[in-house]
């Protein structure tokens, strides 16, 4: 029968910087990655968020995202496991993830299936690489009109800022790395592992 | 009665301010309206009216005084309540403030009172001390900047006049273009590729240090143009030399030793090693040079033995030997010296062209790999994969067939790449060289090839044009369209033939078209001329064969219909041309002279032999005049020419 | 040999035909006693005698999940795999929908498993050769039903491939087929087939024929034994 591809984690931190110092966190990530010849990379995507929910919390949650300038690019469902919180010795938040691409037609089907449209955001910023991580310093907006990813306004001022691998289980020692590379951020921006269950419960 | 004279004067309104000693007098300018205000302003006090006007008018109230004070004796207290004070004071404000709002409204009306400067009188001035206060204060100013200018010049002098460069000046440029870093008190720099992508082992480290010996130590007679640097550069012993790839295309003719003797003669020009007094600059880049040439001929021999293939990739020493085509053979080397009295060792053997143009491809090869490496496109979305090619994003949600992805898998390695670009270049030059042997070989008519302009490292196109002089409207016209190891040919009509490498079928092919040609050209000439087809055979079956092709020919008749030309044209025969007269005159007068033959009407209206045309003696520029002058003289009535 | 195109849209056309032969019912006349083994071994060698060259073996399967909620109908999703397109997986709802993804959803269907469920002995799987003739491919497959081994039936696929348009060569399609197949089995397409007629095709349009055999090799099976689940 056919194999089960690997399950996969995503090792993440998060921390934010204000608008106008992310000039300056710009400069020192293009230093620090590897190096792009044309300038640090932008991205502009539009994710939904679909959940199914049922008898049974918590619900299925199902990330959907499009990179609105490049409507050739397949879209993305990606879905996230709870994060493994009690263990205090991991440095970086650490979940399981699976990610599809998938044909266009992924939100209707989504919503054939039983999902609903949670909500939706459109996130515009840059992606750097260093080797297996990949770091972006985004901004978020909130879709106006449902379905329009035009029409956005800003949530805040300030970028939000990731650092996240997504690499097979047992891999721990990338947590290391990952740590290290956030030291050499430190005054700029202060990466680190946040606990997401708490901001749900504010 | 004369009185006494009495002037009036009136009085002076205006007080002197003094007398001059001519008697001049000098009066105090009477106040204007606005001084006299304020000074009127002045004297009011505004303080001792609200004293005393506390509700009673000041009139009445000095009666009052009186009484009051006693009163206010017998129950003089330090205050009459505890906001007292506050009290006062607030009131005084407030007066103030009210008056202050009368001002200004009135002067905002600008009617009765204008806001205006107030002219303070000059105080006396005191030049002597003002003088002395700024020609200290200059001269402060003057100290500092005449400091600042002085280190500036010193410092344009020291540059201006800089025989010996500066350590530190040196080290600014030599960062400014190399990748330096300090390990404890030694300064290392990095040679390699490796910040592009390459993964090649050598480390190419190199150390810098200063040059300590002082210019006295010019040794007499040293050429002008060496320039001691107080920057040392220490390159690694196997770096320090020069290097390049040679590469060459060859026949495999010489024999077997020719692969022994690999060694190869290096051009005079190339010195063994760079002296030592070299700018640094030019040392770093042999020697970095060196390192790429490594990689590329390492890469090249690894591909060599890994790479399977029906040939197999030999590799001696230096040198990596490839099978082009039967006969031609594709020798890679690294030309390496390390110093030159190893020189006279090597045995001068011929030396083999070196083919710059590939040896350019095989540096962008292994750029191309080095880009590999480094480069990977960037999901979009975001939380896509990363370091995977956008083409294995699509496959899944695309559908890619398995040979879509099989193709995706495949890749070639530069050996491979290489070799394919050999033959190609071998493929292009030997139909150059066969194009042009036919042009010049071929006379008679014009082989015109246009080359064109677009062409990539595996292929190539040509248009060749056949004509004969003078009639260039008929033309026989075909594309050769040279691939890695063959060629196509796509004909004027359509049709597509695949010729293999070897140089003879193209040479067998031009050939036939060129008699195709001498044909067709007939048959054209014929329509124009008045003369008839009779018979047009691609391949007739008669005569002596052709070694390669097949033989053309065309027969016309004469408008008047009294003679027959023959054209027979063969790829290696060439052309023949025949002439039939009808009728045969001959023939017939000789059976009407035998007498025993009694020969009926028709029979005397049969077509004689054919006889040869001496095409050489012909007159006419080539084979169309010619025919044509013959074409012409034949379809005139008289019947005498022939 | 048919050259490949540099855009993806000049490929693959399919037509899907059944060939359904249990052991009992025969539907053309075949000396009784042939079994379904026997009637795709005489269809192989049909085909080699034409001409065509074995070059491997072909998979499609079919798992389905259903979910059971009191307030609506049931909904199924069928997930097919299918081996000419090895990097994909093809989801299908009730209502035709088809979303075409990375493998890994599969995995994704695992996370869910609590809303839709496994349908258990529901998996159906068509196993055979694939024969390529020109321009032509034909695969001729037997289905499996569940875990049991038994042979359920036959299914033919034919492709050519330099077409993408069905209207155009139906006709042409239908006329190679006489050549191996009798017309009877021919005429008796799919519905899926049929609504499709100036439409390019994709390869989700083979998966969804597919599916709609499956489905009534399930049916018929489910007539034949009494329902098990």
């Amino acid at each position: 029968m056919r194999s089960n591809p690997v399950p996969l984690q995503e090792y993440l931190l998060q921390g934010s910087i204000l608008e106008e110092h992310g000039d300056v966190l710009l400069n020192r990530l293009n230093g620090l990655c590897d190096p792009v010849e044309t300038g640090p990379e932008k991205f502009y995507d539009h994710e939904l968020v679909y959940t199914l929910r049922d008898p049974v919390p918590p619900p299925v949650v199902f990330r959907v995202r499009q990179a609105v300038e490049h409507p050739e690019a397949p879209w993305h469902l990606r879905f996230l496991g709870q994060p493994d919180v009690a263990d205090k010795s991991r440095h970086t938040l650490v979940r399981s993830c699976i990610d599809v691409g998938c044909s266009s037609n992924v939100a209707d089907f989504l919503f054939e299936m039983g999902f609903r449209l949670d909500h939706e955001y459109t996130v515009k910023g840059y992606l750097f690489r260093k080797g297996r991580m990949k770091v972006t310093v985004s901004k978020i907006f909130r879709v106006v009109q449902s379905g329009n990813p035009e029409h956005a306004e800003p949530l805040t001022k300030s970028y939000l800022v990731e650092l996240s691998v997504v690499a097979p289980q047992g891999q721990d020692q990338i947590q290391d790395d990952m740590k290290g590379f956030a030291e050499h951020l430190k005054p700029l921006v202060m990466l680190e592992k946040i606990d997401h269950r708490r901001l749900q419960q504010m | 009665m004369s009185g006494v004279q009495v002037s009036i004067e009136a009085l002076n309104e205006c007080q002197i301010q003094e007398v001059t000693l001519d008697g001049q007098e000098i009066y105090v300018q009477p106040l204007s309206m606005s001084d006299s205000l304020s000074k009127l302003a002045h004297k009011i006090d505004f303080h001792r009216d609200e004293c005393e006007t506390k509700g009673k008018p000041t009139s009445e109230g000095d009666k009052e005084e009186e009484e009051e004070p006693p009163a206010k004796n017998a129950v003089f207290q330090p205050s009459l309540w505890p906001w007292d004070n506050m009290r006062t004071k607030l009131k005084m404000a407030l007066t103030e403030t009210s008056v202050l709002l009368d001002v200004l409204k009135i002067v905002k009306e600008k009617h009765y009172m204008v806001l205006d400067s107030v002219s303070i009188d000059q105080p006396e001035a005191k030049p002597g001390f003002f003088a002395v206060a700024k020609k200290r204060a200059l001269n402060s100013a003057v100290s500092i900047l005449s400091n600042g200018a002085e280190r500036l010049r010193k410092s344009q002098e020291q540059a201006a006049k800089r025989t010996t460069p500066n350590f530190h000046y040196e080290l600014l440029k030599l960062r400014s273009k190399w990748r330096l870093k300090k390990v404890g008190t030694t300064i290392l720099g990095d040679l390699s590729f490796k910040s592009a992508g390459s993964r090649f082992w050598q480390s190419g480290t190199f150390e810098v240090t200063k040059n300590d010996l002082m210019p006295s130590d010019f040794k007499e007679g040293a050429p002008a143009h060496t320039v001691r640097s107080p920057l040392q550069v220490h390159i690694p012993s196997e770096l320090e030399s020069v290097a390049y790839i040679q590469v060459s295309i060859r026949h495999t003719q010489e024999g077997c030793e020719d692969l022994a003797s690999a060694d190869l003669q290096l051009p005079n020009s190339l010195p063994g090693s760079i002296p030592s007094d070299t700018p640094w600059q030019r040392r770093l880049e042999t020697a970095q040079n060196v390192i790429f040439c490594k990689e590329v001929f390492v890469q090249l021999a690894r591909e060599a033995v890994q790479v399977k293939s029906p040939l197999p990739h030999l590799v001696i020493g230096n040198q990596v030997f490839s099978h082009l085509f039967p006969g031609m053979q594709l020798c890679i080397a690294l030309c390496h010296s390390i110093d030159k009295s190893r020189q006279s060792s090597i045995r001068p053997g011929p030396k083999p062209d070196h083919n710059q143009v590939l040896e350019h491809s095989l540096h962008q090869l292994v750029r191309e790999l080095h880009f590999k490496n480094s480069y990977h496109p960037m999901p979009h979305p975001v939380s896509a994969l990363l370091g995977v090619s956008k083409k294995r994003r699509n496959a899944g949600p695309q559908a890619f067939s398995r040979t879509e992805l099989l193709d995706m898998t495949h890749s070639e390695s530069m050996l491979e790449q290489i070799i394919r670009q050999a033959r190609h270049f071998v493929v292009r030059t030997r139909t150059l060289d066969i194009l042009d042997k036919l042009s010049e070989e071929i006379t008679d008519l014009q082989i015109a090839s246009h080359w064109c302009n677009l062409s990539s490292a595996l292929e190539s196109m040509v248009k060749v044009n056949i004509t004969f002089n003078g009639y260039e409207t008929f033309k026989a016209l075909f594309a050769l369209h040279i691939c890695v190891d063959k060629i196509r040919v796509v004909m004027k009509d359509g049709r597509v033939i695949n010729l293999s490498y070897e140089p003879q079928e193209l040479n067998d092919f031009i050939l036939t078209q060129v008699a195709h040609h001498h044909i067709c050209i007939v048959q054209a000439l014929a329509k124009l001329m008045g003369w008839q087809l009779l018979t047009s055979n691609s391949h007739i079956g008669v005569g002596e064969m052709e070694p390669v092709g097949n033989v053309q020919s065309i027969m016309l008749a004469s408008p008047l219909g009294n003679r027959v030309i023959a054209v027979r044209s063969g790829p290696f025969s060439g052309v023949h041309v025949h002439v039939q007269k009808t009728p045969d005159v001959d023939t017939i007068r000789e059976l009407h002279e035998s007498k025993h033959v009694s020969l009926a009407e028709k029979w005397e209206m049969l077509g004689g032999p054919f006889h040869k045309v001496h095409l050489d003696k012909l007159e006419g520029r080539n084979f169309v005049n010619k025919m044509e002058l013959l074409m012409a003289c034949l379809s005139s009535e008289r019947t005498d020419t022939f | 040999m048919p050259q490949s195109c540099g855009g993806r849209s000049l490929n693959t056309f399919n037509i899907l035909l059944t060939l359904l032969l249990l052991i009992r019912v025969l539907s053309y006349p075949v000396p009784e006693g042939k079994s379904g083994q026997q009637t795709v071994e005489a269809l192989q060698k049909q085909i080699e005698v034409l001409g065509a060259t074995v070059s491997s073996n072909f998979t499609v399967d079919c798992e389905t999940y259903g979910t059971y909620q009191q307030t609506s109908q049931p909904q199924h999703i069928n997930i097919l795999h299918n081996s000419e397109q090895p990097a994909t997986c093809f989801a299908v709802l009730d209502s035709g929908n088809c979303l075409v993804a990375d493998l890994q959803f599969d995995a994704l269907m695992n996370k869910i498993k609590m809303f839709y469920i496994q349908k258990k002995n529901a998996r159906v799987e068509a196993k055979g050769l694939r024969y390529e003739y020109g321009d032509f491919i034909i695969k001729v497959g037997s289905v499996v039903l569940g875990q049991s081994t038994s042979f359920k039936g036959v299914i033919v696929e034919v492709e050519y491939m330099p077409a993408v348009v069905v209207s155009e060569c139906f006709g042409l399609m239908r006329e190679f087929m006489f050549s191996f197949m009798p017309t009877s089995v021919i005429d008796a397409t799919t519905n899926h087939w049929k609504t499709k007629n100036d439409a390019i095709y994709a390869p989700q349009d083979t998966v969804l024929q597919y599916l709609e055999h499956f489905n009534n090799f399930r049916k018929s099976a489910v007539s034949m034994m009494p329902p098990m689940q």
